[in-house]
């Protein structure tokens, strides 16, 4: 095979510094681009035993929506802004000595409502569980509810000197 | 299974190598398309859209040569739009017939880039690509996004159009 006239034309890159001015305004524009979006709620992911009970309940007790139900151990919720993860403990999440994570324990979402006793009261009508009655703390009226698989979710209202960021 | 996202690592890999890519993407560009502004606006989209890029696909290996990659892209892209632009002025232009492509001597390369700054863009740009670049035909195909014979049949043209050109010397 003879080679090409045509790659004489071959071109490989030289490099070239442009004018000063036009890199340091192209590198101010670089780095004041905005971070990437991020989720604008907080994300939570809680384990559950039975997938099936867990969405009913948040879905049906606490008004979060269902927006993906991929398989039989994985459901993703909203509450407004809130995105609820609920995960079937299985070998993805498992430590690497085998350990799966576990329904339970004492952190928890929590979620504000407007009228406390009121709230409490539905649920209970509708068989729902609860690990105390209605309680002061500080700034809040708060009571911790429990989904089907024991986890803990806080219901609060707020009360004098509440704050969050405006 | 569990949907696992990652925070992104800090600092932005784009402009982390920044002073060393920009020469290059200049470079790249300034030889190519012959005009300083023309250049550096180049330069400037090829860097914009290369941020979006790693911002999409945090996975993604941002080298000089991804940043060449798109600088290419961009190329395409501008010349694109100048042919669209300059579209009904210039279309009729071709009806070859030279087929015959005896390139024979030895080029010099100078006056063949003259040359082919004089071309329609299409044919410049094939060119560009192929040669210049040292893109394989199919490469070029996918970047102009026709067929592999029509690519072929594009570069045997301007070859022949290339040549008439070097060949009349400077007008």
């Amino acid at each position: 095979m003879t080679g090409d006239p045509l790659d004489a034309l071959r071109l490989p890159i030289v490099p070239i510094d442009p004018r000063p001015e036009f890199a340091a305004a192209l590198l101010r524009r670089l780095e004041a681009r905005e971070e990437p979006a991020l989720g604008r709620g907080a994300t939570v992911r809680y384990f559950v035993d039975d997938l099936d009970a867990a969405v009913s309940f948040y879905c049906e007790q606490l008004g979060f929506e269902e927006e993906l139900r991929p398989s039989p151990v994985f459901a993703m919720l909203y509450r407004g802004e809130l995105r609820l993860l609920l995960s079937v403990p299985s070998e993805p999440h498992a430590l690497p000595d085998g350990t799966l994570p576990e329904p339970g324990g004492w952190n928890r979402i929590s979620l504000q409502v407007s009228d406390l006793d009121a709230a409490v009261r539905a649920l209970r009508e509708r068989g729902a569980r609860f690990r105390n009655e209605i309680a002061s703390g500080v700034a809040v009226r708060q009571v911790l509810l429990e989904d089907p698989a024991g986890n803990p979710i806080e219901l609060f209202e707020p009360s004098a000197g509440y704050h969050e960021r405006s | 299974m569990g949907t696992r996202e990652e925070p992104s690592a800090g600092g932005d890999p784009i402009v982390a190598i920044y002073h060393r890519a920009l020469p290059q993407v200049y470079g790249y560009f300034l030889p190519r398309c012959g005009s300083a502004a023309v250049a550096e606006d180049l330069t400037a989209e090829t860097f914009m859209a290369a941020v979006a890029a790693a911002r999409r696909d945090p996975a993604a290996d941002v080298t000089v040569a991804w940043l060449v990659g798109v600088a290419r892209h961009k190329l395409v892209d501008h010349w694109r739009r100048v042919a669209r632009e300059e579209r009904g002025l210039a279309a009729v232009e071709q009806e070859e017939d030279g087929v015959d492509d005896p390139w024979q001597d030895r080029l010099d390369a100078d006056a063949a880039h003259a040359a082919l700054a004089r071309l329609s863009d299409p044919q410049r740009l094939a060119l560009t690509l192929r040669y210049l670049d040292g893109l394989p035909v199919a490469e070029v195909a996918e970047h102009l996004g026709r067929t592999l014979r029509g690519t072929e049949t594009l570069l045997v043209r301007a070859r022949a159009a290339l040549r008439r050109v070097y060949e009349e010397g400077e007008p």
